[in-house]
């Protein structure tokens, strides 16, 4: 009787463990693909759509699309492209953000890979490593002409040992978005808004616009519930009301890319932690438990940060790095202040505005590369990108429909609200280079392992320099574990 | 012929070596399997194929989004689970940490829900036993966001009672931080644990009621008082269900999962206390995409539960009492 409950339980637990991992055949033995260089140029035959077109499987849901908003004007696109289209169907599959990339990995698995995807951003790419297609076969036997982008954005996509990977269409860069009305309140000029220009105090004193100077800017917004702020020796930091900076919605590279672009890779493929994001790390810390000026752990769940686009549509956050697909509806509805932007600050000398990048990718497990190359050419081309762009909210890559970018942008997300468009632009020759969001080892691992340290210092009082140094030795040494086991 | 009876008969059969089957008996058997099928089919196609694929996956380096890159690699993510890979180690301790909190509290506070819910000392029982199976209704996710917000530092109604009774200050970024504080988490998730108990109640309570209660009546003419015969009486002709329920906690305990997921979304926040083990499965196998790893990881779950739960058989004999046993 024992031996057969034993058996039963056996059997039980089994099927609850390891039905979770189960489900799907073996994985097949390696078939023999066709060389990144060698795409097919002939199309593959695919499945008929009902008036004889092939169809086109654009996948939304690993970067922006995603939204309601989003939506309905994605699928007034692909009804456009369709009814302009006699060989090809575009069919639009959109995907909840959350389960994206693994309804991506099950359908590439299960060999039912869709042809495009995006728009989808570094991060997002580089979590497929190895599955995207090399279009540069295809642009060249299309002759698709590239002088139409900055070259280093074309480069941008250029990817060791893996080829073209896309072809440039949003670019989002970051630039300081603050709160005119909190500025005004503490009688602060406004930061510069132009690089290379000095920030000048009430006083009409010239200061350098660095880190330090921003800093002393964001003790100054940050106020306790008595009004006291943090440069004042009375201010109480158990009942802070408003906070002065924040890197929001970004992680330590991002916040490292503000003190100088850098990887966690070093050149030899081993962990590293670059000197100049172990100071933004220091830094920030101080701005968490001991100037005050950045919101810690327990004050993230504040009610008064709490608002549509974060803690900076609050009301009650000075100044924030943010890009540009922040100015948008979703982050400013119902909001009451003013806000403008402004030149990033610099850091020994050197100014870093990091970049985000979205494009187009087409799989390598897509059977129908030709034809969705061709659908990616209208979707980047002149007259028709700016429709996507104004969706996602980025600045086009495209040279020549910059100019027109910022006035359509702004009557369309933003009710006309006249913003100080040059030093957005401005602030792309700051780009970051290596890119925060660029590959790593096991990159969503990593990712993990390096958001949990720096949570730790977002939720522990009183530590020591030394500490954090500890705590970097210790991820650092976690890290190239991730990475050795990834080879 | 009593069930007992044919049991000795098959017995007296069994010692006297194989016979064979009559026509009818044949045909009998035939039709047992028959009824049987649907079962043993699903069985072999939706747990057992799943579960040997799973064991050939563990053998490989498989990414689902590079399948043609499939590598047959041996026993070598076997090795990285039991020697390289700390994490697997931690989270695995983490788990027994968790459980070794949440699981006696559980099961005594279920345990005490079901007794009092059976007292006859209680009125309106069947309101109570309504209202507290109820929470057991609601989807866990919901329930976990709920006690998410009523768990808030900030605006939580708990922190709130806390200070308004105590004095303590428990309200505000210096307040009780339950769900960021790694010394407070796991009784946080505990309080989860607690709202959902109404299942396990309701089977304590079904064995309460097969207590004879002439045997209370016999215990209370000799003088026994009430927790006297809580522990004499109704604990140990409990401890069937009891064995019962501590083994399916066990299990789902070394399964747990979801707060942590809902909450989290499995960063093992506060400072990687929640990353448990399946938590961890779950971010190699479907975030980090490590199926192969993830596989071996979801094999050694299994080999661990299996070992726990023959522990907890090999236990039972001294101490689960079973009336129609021979002892």
């Amino acid at each position: 009787m024992k031996k057969l409950w034993l058996v039963l339980a056996a059997l039980v637990i089994a099927s609850l463990v390891l039905t979770a991992c189960g489900g799907a055949a073996a994985p097949e033995a390696p078939m023999e693909e066709a060389p990144a260089e060698e795409a097919p140029m002939e199309e593959a035959p695919a499945e008929e759509a009902p008036a004889g077109k092939t169809q086109v499987r654009w996948f939304v849901g690993l970067g922006a699309g995603t939204d309601e908003g989003a939506i309905p004007l994605e699928e007034a696109f692909v009804e456009a492209y369709n009814a302009s289209q006699d060989e090809i169907e575009l069919v639009l599959e959109i995907v909840d953000a959350d389960n994206a990339a693994d309804t991506l990995a099950t359908q590439i698995a299960a060999g039912n890979a869709p042809d495009i995807v995006g728009p989808v951003g570094i991060k997002g790419r580089d979590q497929f490593k190895g599955a995207w297609l090399d279009l540069a076969p295809l642009i060249e036997a299309n002759s698709y002409d590239l002088s139409g982008f900055d070259p280093a954005m074309v480069d941008f996509y250029l990817v060791q040992e893996e080829g073209q990977l896309g072809i440039p269409f949003g670019i989002f860069p970051s630039f300081v978005l603050y709160n005119i009305d909190l500025f005004d309140e503490a009688g602060l000029p406004y930061p510069p808004a132009e690089y290379g220009v000095p920030y000048v105090d009430a006083d009409g004193v010239e200061h350098e616009w660095t880190i330090e100077y921003m800093t002393e800017l964001a003790k100054v917004l940050t106020v306790d519930a008595n009004g006291n702020d943090a440069s004042m020796e009375d201010f109480d930091p158990e009942n802070i009301v408003q906070f002065g900076w924040m890197n929001q919605w970004t992680d330590w590279r991002g916040v490292g890319s503000m003190f100088g672009a850098g990887s966690l890779v070093a050149d030899d493929g081993s962990a590293q932690m670059p000197e100049q994001w172990v100071e933004a790390a220091k830094w920030t810390y101080d701005g968490f438990w001991n100037s005050w000026f950045i919101p810690n752990g327990p004050y993230g769940g504040a009610e008064f940060l709490q608002g549509g686009g974060g803690p900076f549509s609050s009301g009650n956050m000075g100044m924030i790095q943010m890009h540009t697909w922040f100015l948008a509806p979703w982050a400013f509805d119902g909001t009451t202040f003013d806000w403008d932007v402004a030149a990033m600050p610099s850091y020994n000398g050197v100014t870093t505005a990091k970049m985000h990048a979205d494009t187009f990718g087409i799989l390598k497990a897509s059977d129908n590369s030709e034809a969705a190359f061709e659908v990616l050419t209208y979707m980047l081309s002149e007259e028709h990108a700016t429709d996507l762009l104004t969706i996602y909210g980025g600045m086009p890559a495209r040279l020549s429909l910059q100019a027109d970018y910022y006035d359509i942008h702004a009557e369309t997300n933003l009710g006309g609200k006249e913003i100080n468009w040059d030093v957005i632009a401005a602030g792309m020759a700051y780009a970051d280079n290596p890119n925060h969001e660029s590959w790593m080892p096991s990159y969503l691992e990593t990712n993990d392992r390096y958001n949990e340290t720096w949570n730790y210092f977002a939720n522990t009082p009183d530590l020591t320099e030394e500490d954090i140094d500890a705590e970097i030795a210790t991820l650092v040494a976690d890290l190239q574990a991730i990475f050795d086991a990834a080879e | 012929m009593s069930f007992f009876e044919g049991v000795e008969l098959i017995k007296k059969d069994r010692a006297g070596g194989k016979r064979k089957l009559t026509g009818a008996e044949k045909r009998e058997a035939r039709t047992g399997l028959a009824f049987l099928s649907p079962w043993m089919i699903g069985f072999l196609l939706f747990y057992l194929l799943p579960m040997i694929a799973s064991f050939v996956f563990s053998l490989y380096d498989f990414n689902p989004a590079l399948p043609d890159e499939a590598k047959f690699i041996s026993f070598e993510n076997w090795y990285r689970a039991l020697v390289i890979d700390t994490e697997v180690r931690d989270s695995f301790f983490r788990t027994i940490h968790f459980m070794a909190i949440s699981l006696p509290i559980t099961l005594a506070f279920t345990l005490f829900l079901a007794v009092l819910m059976n007292s006859e000392h209680v009125m309106g029982k069947n309101v109570y036993r309504t209202l507290f199976y109820m929470p057991t209704m609601i989807p866990l996710v919901a329930s976990v966001l709920v006690w998410n917000g009523v768990l808030n530092e900030h605006t939580g109604w708990v922190n709130v009672i806390i200070e308004w009774l105590t004095g303590i200050e428990a309200v505000g970024t210096e307040g009780l931080r339950w769900l960021a504080n790694p010394k407070l988490v796991y009784y946080a998730y505990t309080m989860f644990g607690l709202w959902g108990v109404g299942n396990g109640m309701i089977i304590f309570l079904a064995g309460l009621q097969g207590v004879p209660t002439e045997i209370y009546e016999a215990a209370q003419i000799d003088g026994a008082g009430w927790w006297r015969r809580l522990f004499r009486i109704t604990v140990p002709l409990m401890t069937p269900v009891i064995f019962y329920q501590l083994v399916l906690s066990v299990i789902a305990s070394l399964q747990y999962f979801l707060a942590p997921f809902v909450l989290n979304d499995g960063t093992g926040f506060p400072e990687g206390m929640t990353r448990f083990y399946m938590v961890y499965f779950y971010k190699q196998s479907f975030s980090f995409f490590n199926m192969g790893y993830g596989a071996t990881l979801a094999w050694l779950m299994f080999i661990v539960a299996l070992v726990l739960t023959a522990i907890l058989f090999g236990t039972a004999k001294y101490w689960v009492y079973y009336a129609a046993e021979e002892r």
